[in-house]
């Protein structure tokens, strides 16, 4: 009895299975595919008013495809900002720095942590955790004071300092380091008459690769994009890094949307690139240490 | 030879982590003589890998003294005393090369570039390594990376040799040729080596002398076959050997014969040393099977096994457990799972001990 209904019942679940699979493949896809569309389109009508005139993007419809005044654009914005590229550039160095000390003093710590049994590790650790949890408002007033009392307004390194280090870097490179360097490792450069700072420099941070690749991508983009913190402590146009040129530009006096989308292209381009480059590191060094591999 | 090489000294060494009430050795002292070859061996957890990492110095010593040549190196780092070691993982750099895992220590400690690659070529010569100086580890099967771990540390040209659990990684027939390349090494270098092990076959054929290590403590040193035929005590016994020693239970009755409790074999006490006698301990290689009958232990034969050179019966003697082994020497086919088989052994090749595992003669 079993053996004869058996065929036919797997027959018959077979393609319902496969159907019913289908579906929720299709169901999943879409849905993706949703939500990609809702986040690209602002970056698709970005390039498009960057080639249309004022006129053009206010009307109704707006324009929907490529128009031809890119470069009148173009002169437009370095006409109203014509240090523009100064500021791209300024931008640019910022984001470096910030990103150069992130992963040396983010892998350095992390190194210390997953490496080290010292006294209060936990706690310390637990404290520098704990800072991520407050609100990135509650440190503007001190931090004005502060630089301000330093005499660093208007210069770079009153928003290189105080991101020279982050949270979220040593709990990404502890994570990673405990997973992906062997303790013994360490021991055998030890042993091989290695210092501690040697051991650091000649043998743990070149096996970090996939996590400072990571940890530079994500820095880099944040200290790019920092508005709040170049507002404060950035007040000549000659200090303004891109996004306070890119606010600069909306004035009470009407907006130039051709100006302002040519602008917001060239500074979001620097990303992009980057991006398309270091996309695939990006998530491989996000998933990193998460199974054994 | 000897100044190649230093003696090693260890005098009450304790190791108590922190938080954990137990110490995990406490009060071990041990001599190792300059250019010997000396195995600790024990079961996993016994400590053993805890105290070549302390006499290394990559972990605290909580009590107690390590001295090399008679000079205090508690307080130095690892590269300060003068030893090398072998770890487990081979631990070699996956960023360098083989000539620069080679060549790292010497880099570090500020020898010349050509002087280095001198050393370097010297080594891989001597381990056959000079194909892959320029290969990363990834690229090398399991046996070359192990020559490469060991070449790292003999370029160095260190006093002390340390070995922690090397070949555990390797498969049955790389261990045994890498166990005749690290025998061919020591009688090479004549420098003082140190291994850990809990193979008691590469304690065995590697050591000139074994320390047995039992819970953080040193049951017996000896030779390997001072411990095979001599054991200290029940344990030393029963890990020493392979198959092992068979156990049964055993009393002296009447002052001058002891009678085991499995029945059959009587024997002459010879005076009152066998009063506590507990348990009798016999090798398999010992125990010569045959017909049932008077002065035999009786047993059946649960198994057997053809290894070709040998052949092992597995018996159970009523009223001992677990059950005992006995071997053959070639391919004996005598014997059938169930049958009965009466056992007689040599009385000098008995081993008695009383109720706390000491030896009793």
């Amino acid at each position: 009895m079993t053996t004869s209904t058996l065929p036919a019942v797997m027959l018959g679940a077979g393609p319902g299975l496969r159907t019913g699979r289908l579906a929720g493949h299709f169901a999943a896809y879409g849905a993706l595919a949703l939500g990609a569309f809702v986040m690209l389109l602002p970056f698709y009508y970005m390039m498009v008013f960057a080639t249309h005139t004022n006129t053009d993007i206010l009307s109704v419809p707006p324009p929907s495809w490529f128009g031809d005044h890119l470069l009148e654009n173009l002169n437009d914005l370095l006409a109203r900002r014509p240090r523009f590229w100064h500021s791209m550039g300024l931008s640019v160095w910022i984001a470096l720095a910030v990103t150069v000390l992130n992963l040396f003093f983010c892998s350095l710590a992390g190194y210390a942590f997953a490496m080290f049994d010292f006294a209060g590790k936990e706690k310390f650790f637990g404290f520098i955790m704990a800072t991520m949890l407050l609100p990135a408002f509650v440190s503007m007033i001190p931090t004005v004071l502060l630089m301000s009392q330093l005499g660093w307004i208007n210069e770079s390194r009153a928003l290189i300092v105080p991101a020279a280090c982050g949270a979220v870097g040593v709990f990404m490179m502890r994570q990673y380091i405990g997973s992906a360097i062997p303790r013994e490792l360490v021991e055998a450069a030890r042993m091989d008459g290695c210092g501690e700072f040697d051991i650091y420099w000649r043998v743990v941070l070149p096996l970090l690769g996939p996590a400072l690749g990571t940890l530079a991508l994500v820095t880099f983009i944040g200290s790019y994009n920092n508005f709040i913190g170049a507002l404060l402590v950035m007040r000549d146009q000659d200090a303004y890094t891109l996004p306070l040129v890119l606010r600069s530009l909306q004035g009470t006096s009407g907006i130039t949307w051709g100006a302002l989308s040519v602008g917001a292209a060239v500074t979001v381009l620097p990303l992009l690139v980057l991006f398309v480059v270091y996309s695939r590191r990006l998530i491989d060094g996000l998933t990193a240490g998460a199974v054994k591999g | 030879m000897m100044d190649m090489a230093s003696d090693i000294s260890l005098t009450g060494i304790g190791k108590t982590y922190g938080g954990a009430g137990r110490p995990t050795i406490a009060g071990l002292s041990l001599e190792v003589k300059a250019g010997e070859f000396m195995v600790f061996v024990g079961p996993s957890g016994c400590g053993k890998t805890t105290l070549l990492r302390m006499i290394a110095g990559l972990e605290d010593i909580s009590e107690g003294e390590v001295a090399f040549d008679g000079r205090r190196v508690n307080e130095l780092g690892p590269a300060e005393r003068g030893a090398a070691m072998v770890f487990q993982s081979y631990a070699l750099y996956p960023h360098m090369t083989v000539a620069e895992n080679l060549g790292f220590g010497l880099k570090m400690t500020g020898v010349k570039t050509a002087e280095r690659e001198a050393a370097v070529a010297r080594v891989a010569e001597t381990l056959q390594l000079s194909q892959l100086l320029d290969r990363k580890p990834k690229a090398l099967s399991g046996g070359q990376r192990q020559r490469v771990a060991i070449g790292r540390a003999i370029v160095r040209s260190p006093k002390v040799f340390l070995f922690d659990e090397p070949l555990s990684n390797l498969d049955a027939n790389l261990r045994v040729q890498m166990r005749v390349e690290l025998a061919r090494l020591h009688r090479e270098l004549g420098t003082t080596m140190i291994y850990v092990t809990h193979d008691q076959v590469e304690a065995m054929t590697l050591g000139q002398r074994i320390a047995v290590f039992n819970a953080g403590r040193i049951e017996q040193v000896g030779t390997p076959l001072d411990l095979y035929h001599r054991p200290g005590n029940r344990f030393v016994a029963e890990f020493i050997g392979s198959p092992r020693m068979n156990m049964l239970p055993a009393r002296c009755e009447g002052g001058a014969a002891m009678v085991l409790a499995a029945g059959g074999w009587r024997l002459p006490a010879e005076g009152s040393g066998l009063n506590e006698l507990h348990t009798v301990g016999v090798r398999p290689e010992d125990l010569q099977p045959g017909p049932v009958g008077e002065g035999a232990v009786q047993a059946e034969v649960r198994l057997v096994e053809q290894l070709g050179d040998a052949t092992l019966l597995h018996l159970q003697v009523s009223g001992a457990e677990p059950g005992i082994a006995a071997r053959l020497n070639g391919s004996v086919h005598d014997w059938q799972p169930g049958q009965q088989v009466g056992l007689r052994c040599a009385a000098d090749k008995l081993r008695c001990f009383d109720s706390a595992g000491r030896s009793l003669a």
